[in-house]
């Protein structure tokens, strides 16, 4: 394979602004959620491709435990929403104002 | 009993009586006035018994008070022969005073407060007599200060009793000032307070007297003993009831100025003293001349005081403390019997104080009248009395050290034998001149026996031979000293042929010039220019009053704008406000709006990257 | 050869994750999601880790986007029909979070040369890992390995955080039962 370690950390670096992106513009909660994942994906990306491209096992490793804690947060954030969803009936973030003032 | 624990008991029962009335008695009056008689008889006993105690011995006892690591202040009681003397002399006085003061004060609908008020003065005076340090007399010296106030404003609902009292502890104050100076410079000085040790250190290396901290010290005696130029309150103070100008500015709290510099005696270097004899003399007769001009029979007897208060700093500043020591004392006897005796006269004259006013009081209230003529003689200076004694102690002094003060003393006798006889032949002989005066009787016994017994006092007070050995130890040695200089005979007797010829062309001249029971001033009469400018006591008051109306309180507004203005509104509302605006500032930030602090962590984020990026 | 399936799994990777973003069904942004999940999945096995390829579809497109599935049906959200630019504020923000990151890439690693791959070591019996690192094997021993020796404290401290966030799942999303 052609292609070198630069072109993998710009995929990553893309796919990193586009869950940014996602986290600005979005306005259902769940969908922010989402584009944090795809964050953590990007960095996912990012550690494997250095580790294939240093010959070490320990990125592989670390990426390993970022998908295990990544499961479980997904789990919890997602217990505390629709704990939410519960209280206010909405998951709408512009709805979601009452710590103002 | 040890002469400490009488002590004890003379310092505090006073304060415990002031108390009690002040929490209890205020409404029930008799019982607060048995409660302070009382206390004053206990305080005399008491007194007897410490001097009986201490025997000749000096007893000085020190606690510890307050210490913060080096700097101490302590309490104690430095009981030697002149606290001996002046002790006895202010509890009798003061006892024989608050029996006075049952007859006079009988009607009077505030008797409570005022008993509570003799009893915190009588508390704060003894504090002054018995205390062993510098700092010790400062407080009390403040606290007799407030009990003065207290007192002379008992008829606080007139304003010029309110007035007076303030002008007192103003005028008090403002000598106070230069007092707490000097307190702070000898503590630095000889790092230390106490008198007997200031004494031992002065006694041991003379160059330690200092003129700074002396002239300092001496603005507090020249606010508390009324010389000039703080002589201004003590006439105004007259406005307080009469058993209270007997007191406090007659006998003992006046006279408290003097019993400090005697303390301090070893702390003045010669020129100071001069000066403060120079100070005395003008004081007497400065005072001698306005007394001529005045109508109110407490009045002349205020600027009797003013004059006699000027012997004693004389006598201080011609190097004798023992002989200034000696007329405090005479002065106190036979100052309070006139003021008592005036007391009797304004309260048999339904109030009356305008000489003029009075006279035929003789026949109306005899015993008033022979024991108010024998506290005139006192005052005079007439042979054998009491008086005589101790002026011609000064007299004699003057002679030996500065003979112009022995002369302008002497002219200022002559002046005191004028306005006294001035005072008598007008208000007890003739006829009356009031409805008042005409229906004068004689006062109570209450009022009369603190009269006859001052009297006795003020005959034989001067017979210092017949004083026990334990008092007067030092007034014996000053006399001593003044007895067995060279010339003592043939000055002793030119002293008394122009003392008596004062007193006598005094007494006389008064007579001739205004007869008796005149019905107005005979000097205003036939050279009423004259008699205007003694009236305008050199216009102390008007050049005081310009002083503070125009000059100061345009500087106290300027200070009160600034702190409303620069301390109030800028520094504490000001910082108040910044601090209240940078809490605004960072609540508008709460908006509660998810995508707002996604903002702000992205503008955090290109922060730090441009930080870590070296670009700033 | 391999060259072209990496950019074309990579380009797959890229649309789909946008196509979440801007999707105003959330459903369909779910699904997206997937999509891009085994994307990369795909990219995995190019860089030759196939065990996390495996681990990455099982876990994250299997269980964890499953799991949204269920939360966005339960939630029943309607489409999201608002602009999704609607003001000054979120353009500027949106503007200046992509270049941030793009220019932070470009700026690290734009150099030029791509760093060569080095070759893959033969599979190891016991790889130990001293000296330069635990060896870039595609076997799964070597993970089994590696997680019990050299990792075994994350390993532990994992257990514990999964058993923590199963209790606060089960706490947090307990419906409270009013004492009547």
């Amino acid at each position: 394979m052609t292609v070198g370690l630069n072109a993998f950390i710009l995929l990553a670096g893309l796919l990193f602004a586009i869950g940014l992106l996602g986290v600005i513009l979005r306005k259902n909660t769940l969908v922010i959620y989402m584009s944090l994942e795809l964050m953590l994906n990007a960095v996912n990306l990012a550690l494997v491709a250095f580790s294939r491209y240093n010959g070490t096992m320990d990125g592989n490793l670390f990426v390993f435990f970022i998908i295990t804690v990544a499961a479980a947060e997904v789990a919890l954030g997602l217990a505390i929403i629709v704990a939410l969803f519960r209280l206010r009936q909405t998951v709408m973030v512009d709805e979601l104002t009452s710590l103002s003032r | 009993m040890t002469a400490t624990q009488s002590l004890l008991v003379v310092l505090f029962a006073p304060l415990l009586s002031a108390v009690v009335i002040a929490f209890f008695c205020r409404q029930r009056h008799g019982l607060a006035a048995a409660i302070s008689v009382s206390a004053s008889a206990a305080i005399f006993i008491f007194s007897l018994l410490a001097v009986a105690a201490a025997g000749s011995d000096t007893v000085h006892v020190t606690t510890d008070w307050l210490s913060f690591g080096d700097f101490e202040i302590n309490k104690g009681f430095f009981f030697d022969s002149v606290s001996k003397t002046m002790l006895l002399m202010v509890t009798f006085v003061g006892f024989l005073i608050h029996v006075f003061s049952l007859g006079y004060m009988a009607k009077d609908p505030a008797r409570g407060r005022y008993f509570g008020g003799l009893s915190i003065f009588m508390f704060s005076m003894l504090g002054i007599v018995l205390a062993d340090n510098l700092i010790m007399i400062f407080v009390f010296w403040e606290l007799v200060g407030f009990s003065s106030y207290m007192l002379i404003g008992h008829y606080f609902n007139t304003k010029k009793a309110a007035a007076a009292a303030k002008k007192a502890f103003i005028v008090n104050r403002i000598g106070d000032l230069g007092f707490v100076v000097g307190i702070a410079y000898a503590y630095w000085h000889f790092g230390t307070t106490d008198l007997e040790v200031m004494g031992q250190i002065v006694g041991a290396d003379s160059s330690m007297v200092n003129l700074t901290i002396a002239a300092l010290l001496m603005c507090g005696f020249i606010g508390k003993s009324a010389q000039f130029p703080l002589h201004v309150w003590l006439p105004d103070a007259m406005a307080g009831p009469t058993p209270v100008s007997a007191l406090i500015h007659a006998a003992t709290m006046v006279a408290a100025g003097g019993y400090f510099l005697i303390r301090i005696v070893y702390l003045f270097p010669d020129g100071l003293l001069t000066f403060i004899a120079w100070l005395g003399v003008f004081g007497a007769i400065y005072a001698g001349f306005c007394a001529f001009a005045r109508r109110d029979i407490k009045q002349i007897l205020a600027y009797s005081t003013l004059s006699q208060l000027g012997y004693i700093s004389a006598a201080f500043g011609l190097g004798y403390p023992g002989v200034a020591l000696f007329h405090l004392v005479t002065h106190a006897f036979f100052k309070a019997l006139l003021f008592l005796a005036a007391g009797s006269v304004i309260h048999g004259c339904h109030h009356e104080q305008d000489i003029f006013k009075m006279g035929g009081l003789l026949k109306k209230m005899p015993i008033t009248g022979i024991t108010f003529f024998i506290g005139i003689l006192a005052l005079c200076g007439v042979y054998g009395l009491s008086g005589f004694y101790s002026k011609d102690a000064i007299l004699i002094a003057g002679g030996f050290e500065n003979v112009p003060i022995a002369i302008f003393l002497t002219f200022g006798a002559l002046l005191t034998a004028g306005y006294m006889g001035r005072l008598f032949w007008v208000a007890f002989l003739g006829q009356p001149n009031s409805e008042a005066a005409s229906h004068a009787k004689e006062s109570p016994l209450t009022m009369v026996v603190p009269l006859i017994v001052l009297a006795v006092l003020s005959i034989i007070g001067g017979w210092i031979g017949f004083w026990p050995e334990q008092l007067g130890g030092s007034i014996k040695a000053d006399l001593d000293l003044l007895h067995y200089t060279d010339g003592y005979d043939a000055m002793h007797n030119r002293i008394v042929i122009f003392g008596t010829a004062a007193w006598v062309i005094g007494l006389l001249g008064a007579f001739l010039f205004y007869g008796k029971g005149a019905k107005r001033d005979r000097l205003e009469k036939i050279a009423a220019p004259v008699y205007g400018f003694l009236e305008s006591r050199l216009w102390f008051d008007e050049v005081y009053n310009y002083y503070v109306a125009k000059i100061q309180q345009r500087f106290a507004l300027f200070l009160s704008f600034l702190d409303v203005f620069v301390i109030k509104g800028i520094f504490v509302r000001g910082s108040a406000g910044l601090v209240g605006l940078v809490g605004t500032c960072s609540r508008s930030l709460h908006d509660g709006n998810l995508h707002s602090y996604v903002y702000w962590f992205l503008a955090g984020l290109i922060l730090l990257w441009v930080a870590a990026s070296g670009l700033l | 050869m391999i060259d072209l399936l990496f950019y074309v799994f990579a380009a797959i990777t890229l649309i789909s994750a946008l196509l979440m973003v801007v999707s105003p069904n959330a459903v369909n942004g779910a699904i997206c999601m997937i999509i891009s999940f085994i994307s990369t999945a795909a990219l995995f096995v190019l860089l030759e880790a196939y065990f996390l390829a495996v681990i990455q579809v099982l876990v994250y497109a299997g269980a964890v986007m499953v799991l949204f599935l269920f939360i966005i049906m339960l939630m029943d959200v309607d489409k999201d029909t608002s602009r999704l630019i609607k003001d000054k504020l979120t353009l500027a923000a949106s503007i200046a979070g992509f270049s941030l990151i793009v220019i932070l890439m470009c700026a690290a690693f734009a150099s030029g040369e791509h760093l060569p791959e080095t070759a893959l070591l033969p599979v190891l019996e016991n790889p130990t890992g001293e000296g330069i690192g635990i060896p870039y094997t595609t076997s799964a021993k070597s993970f089994g390995y590696s997680l019990f020796t050299k990792y075994m404290l994350p390993f532990q401290v994992t257990g514990f955080l999964l058993l923590a966030a199963m209790i606060g799942v089960i706490v947090v999303s307990k419906k409270h039962v009013e004492n009547s």
